[in-house]
């Protein structure tokens, strides 16, 4: 056997490697009725903010939770945990993404992609903005 | 009925629409006419060629013409242009008006398209007997760009968007009423640059990212030519400098993006894994690939079809990539990703390179120079194919991932990009770059065809034990958390140890000939000080209170912001931090944070303020920035990551806030927010004259000291005073604490006093909730970049300048 097919074998199993890791580590997009029935796994909701939604952030009590309340795409309602300090300009976003999984109960995120109203309809490069929690 | 608008600049539009047409018709002439050229007898051929080079000078003089008209309309405020109305605003500073050009589509690509004017202009005069084929391929791109400016509408279907289009034209504005008002250019005002635009990199970013993209278009049109004429290895010597150049340019572009990234952005860090990062990471790999196998197989063609493979590739994906930060397929996966854009004609013009170029190399495919016998394992060539396909590897892992959004409108599928996207691309990347530091390291060491091992071991022997040495101290004394950093240090400190060694030892430190190894260093260094400064960033604003504070009972709770009230003193890190209070400068807040260490006295001493700000911006949201105090051995990036924008005292913050009433005796003690306040004593001999009282006043003052959490004291006296029947007092106001005092009442029975006590509003609400992270050693990796550009533009010019030096 020629070393370019040892190499050849070597580059198609990394390659298949590659492809499965991605699989394996691509989170998934689901609305809160499919969160709900998979406790403890980690997905991603796009939805936006909830009329007259309670926000809550009091970073005299704690700096790092902030709660909010979300719609999802099917239009379930739920309270959002986001660990993190509560994102310059929350009330003014359209749609809202979240990265979070169920954990007794309660939804907590760690990442929320928000998109401004403003921002989108003028097309700006920045049309997300995205806040990572602190892990 | 028409109406006629007052002011209205038309005739800068109608000239630039005639410069985007001329250029447009001019591309194409040249492609047709210098494609008659390479088929035409050599007579008829000359008289192509100049045909064709007068019509692609006609072709860039009309680029050139509409990138001025375009920067005229944006310093002079034409708001009747759309493109000015949606990406400039009258108060904007000038200094970024190169920034708005750029920031919409159409800018974008003219200035991607002056670039390649201009480097075909370099083409036509340098390239010989390539320059029918390459300037063919040139102007049919220039062709398919320029399409993408003409906003002309072919069975309804639009192709291409047009800068010069008027607002009232625009089809969002059609049936707003402003459009009746002939008078509108008086009330309207552009809605200005995106905040985060706003700074200095973003003038000379783009510029340099595009040249680099536009630089990747040669290595292409050398390979294209060469395919289509059947001269299969000469064209590798024309095409080596560009490629180089290619590889310095981009290099540098792609790590000014991170400089950005780092400085503007407030993610923490100069790399995310973000998409429209990673598409333009990935064709500069491929180019470092193509060019590394045009070094070999200019000596003996034995890998040919990869060479092909990763020169047309480079130029591909940078069209890949142009079509998914512009088509707005990232969607919601990237935080830079454009909203609109013409999805499908980028798609055609996308599929019909990558299949004319593919089909092309398919035709070719058998008639390629064959490998005449197997490569040595013990040669030059060998280790650097390999490390060619590690590249290869690593691009395939990037774009896969990145490519998330494209696989589910192709298939349907639900997928997310990988949440903790660090964690996932770095599993790949990191073993990758091990491999290539490795080889990177020993490439030097291998002659072309075969090496004496024994003399390989020898002189590579001493590098390795070195950096070793070098790797344990540092993974000792900066404590990694994980081996694979230590591979990844032992690798990347090798490479540049190795190199160096080369540089001295072997070509006795001359520079002339030293380019690659020069890059190579930079390479290794970069790589370093990614390793370090990312893997061993350190969190300091993490809560050490020591007192977990938990709304609910949740492990999930994090403690990486701090929380900060004015005048407060807390201990972060191997710092105390105050914040001493925000200033408002035009549209930016700025948060004062000092930092102390405390000196040999016991006292704090201020070491240095950062003032990370909030831009307020109507139009797009406000946007924070954070700042960063530079060291030559770390960096301390501080960011706010929540402060109280819509706080009343911020417009007036010397307003009080109600008074406090308080019944008080000598030697009882008051709380503020910020300080206690003991009352000392009562002032009988107070001077009537110095406080302007008239001679037979009666006034007592009451001594109130007031200590602040740094265990600084303050003294505040306010006065009671009768007059005649009449009470009143004189306030005392202790500034620095945000504190007023009156004297209200003495009660002569019980001894008590009456005092009122007021507090600024912003003493109550002015706090901010800020992050701060340690970047030890991120010098390396600027240091490592500038080096690695200029490793590279020395072999460039050597190559250039001294062709023979080499074979």
């Amino acid at each position: 056997m020629k070393k370019i097919h040892i190499i050849g074998i070597i580059i198609v199993a990394v390659a298949i490697g590659v492809i499965m890791s991605t699989l394996a580590d691509a989170a998934t997009y689901a609305q809160f009725s499919v969160v709900d029935n998979h406790p403890g796994k980690e997905f991603q909701v796009v939805g936006k903010l909830a009329e007259n939604s309670e926000i809550t952030y009091d970073p005299k009590v704690n700096v790092d939770l902030f709660t909010f309340n979300m719609v999802d795409n099917e239009g379930i309602e739920k309270k959002v945990y986001f660990h993190g300090a509560k994102p310059q300009d929350f009330e003014r976003s359209e749609q809202v993404v979240v990265t979070g999984k169920m954990e007794e109960g309660q939804f907590h995120a760690d990442k929320i992609l928000m998109k401004c109203p403003s921002k989108y309809n003028n097309g700006n490069t920045e049309g997300f903005t995205e806040i990572e929690a602190n892990t | 009925m028409e109406i006629s608008y007052v002011g209205e600049n038309l005739i800068s539009g109608q000239l630039g629409n005639l410069f985007i047409i001329l250029s447009f018709v001019c591309s194409g002439l040249a492609a047709f006419a210098y494609f008659k050229s390479i088929h035409s007898p050599e007579l008829e051929s000359a008289s192509w060629k100049k045909m064709a080079r007068t019509f692609f000078y006609i072709h860039v003089g009309s680029i050139v013409g509409m990138v001025s008209i375009l920067f005229y309309l944006l310093f002079n405020h034409h708001f009747e242009y759309y493109y000015v109305w949606r990406h400039s605003s009258t108060d904007l500073a000038m200094r970024y008006i190169f920034s708005c050009f750029w920031e919409g589509q159409e800018g974008s690509f003219m200035l991607w398209s002056l670039w390649h004017g201009v480097l075909g202009i370099i083409l036509l005069n340098t390239s010989k007997k390539w320059e029918a084929g390459t300037m063919t391929v040139l102007s049919a791109v220039q062709l398919l760009l320029g399409s993408m400016l003409l906003g002309v509408y072919v069975f309804d279907i639009q192709i291409g968007s047009n800068p010069f289009i008027l607002l009232r034209e625009h089809p969002d504005m059609l049936n707003l009423p402003f459009v009746q008002n002939p008078e509108y250019l008086n009330f309207v005002e552009g809605t200005g640059l995106n905040p985060l635009l706003q700074n200095y990199w973003m003038t000379i970013h783009p510029p340099i990212v595009f040249l680099g993209f536009a630089l990747t278009l040669i290595p292409f049109t050398f390979a294209i030519t060469s395919l289509y004429i059947k001269d299969y290895t000469s064209w590798l010597k024309p095409a080596l400098p560009w490629t180089f150049f290619g590889i310095a340019v981009l290099g540098l572009g792609v790590l000014m993006g991170g400089a950005w990234a780092y400085e503007a952005l407030s993610f923490g860090g100069f790399w995310a894994w973000d998409p429209v990062e990673n598409s333009s990471l990935v064709p500069w790999l491929i180019l470092v690939g193509a060019g590394h196998l045009m070094l070999i197989n200019k000596v003996k063609p034995n890998s040919m079809f990869s060479t092909y493979l990763f020169s047309v590739l480079s130029f591909l994906l940078v069209m890949y990539s142009s079509y998914l930060t512009k088509s707005g397929i990232l969607g919601e996966t990237s935080v830079h990703s454009f909203a609109d854009g013409l999805p499908g004609q980028l798609i055609f013009i996308l599929l019909f390179l990558v299949i004319g170029a593919f089909t092309l190399l398919a035709m070719r495919f058998k008639k390629l120079p064959k490998q005449q016998k197997e490569e040595e394992l013990w040669s030059r060539e060998f280790w650097m194919f390999l490390g060619a396909l590690v590249l290869l590897i690593s691009c395939f892992q990037i774009t896969f991932s990145t490519s998330i959004p494209v696989i589910n409108a192709i298939f349907g599928t639900e997928m997310a990009p990988p949440t903790n996207a660090n964690e996932h691309y770095n599993s790949w990347q990191l073993p990758l770059a091990t491999l290539v530091a490795i080889f990177i390291g020993i490439g030097h060491y291998l002659k072309y065809k075969k090496t004496d091992s024994k003399k390989f071991f020898k002189d590579t022997a001493v590098s390795a034990i070195l950096s070793l040495v070098i790797t344990i101290a540092v993974a000792t004394s900066l404590q990694f958390q994980h081996y694979y950093h230590g591979l990844l240090m032992f690798a990347a400190t090798y490479a540049v140890v190795a190199n160096a060694d080369y540089w001295f030892r072997i070509l006795k430190g001359s520079i002339k000939k030293s380019g690659a190894a020069i890059a190579h260093i930079g390479f290794g260094l970069l790589l370093i000080g990614a390793l370090i400064s990312a893997g061993n960033k350190e969190i300091i604003s993490r809560n050490n209170s020591g007192i977990e504070i938990k709304m609910n009972e949740n492990e999930n709770a994090n403690k990486e912001n701090i929380m900060l009230i004015k005048g407060d003193t807390v201990l972060m890190g191997n710092h105390f931090i105050s914040y001493e209070g925000r200033e408002k400068e035009g549209h930016n807040i700025y948060y004062k944070v000092n930092y102390y260490q405390i000196d040999d006295n016991g006292k704090y001493e201020r070491q240095f303020q950062l003032r990370p700000f909030v831009q307020l911006n109507e139009q797009m949201g406000n946007v924070p920035e954070p700042a960063t105090k530079h060291f030559w051995s770390r960096d301390i990036f501080t960011h706010v990551t929540y402060a109280d924008l819509d706080d009343p005292a911020l417009d007036d913050p010397n307003a009080y806030e109600e008074a406090d009433t308080s019944l008080v005796k000598i030697g009882d003690t008051l709380f503020a927010t910020n300080s206690i306040i003991v009352v000392k004593e009562v002032i009988k001999d107070i001077d009537l004259a110095a406080n302007n009282l008239q001679p037979d006043d009666i006034a007592v003052g009451l001594r109130l000291e007031a200590m602040n959490v740094k265990g600084q004291t303050f003294d505040a006296s306010p006065t009671l005073v009768i007059r005649q029947n009449r009470l009143f007092s004189i306030p005392s106001e202790v500034d620095p604490l945000g504190l007023k005092f009156n004297f209200k009442k003495i009660n002569p029975e019980t001894g008590e006093f009456t005092i009122l006590k007021q507090e600024k509003t912003s003493n109550a609400s002015d706090f901010i909730i800020m992050q701060a992270i340690v970047f030890p050693y991120i010098n390396i990796l600027w240091i490592g970049c500038i080096i690695m550009t200029l490793g590279s533009i020395i072999a460039v010019i050597n190559r250039v300048r001294f062709p023979k030096l080499r074979s």
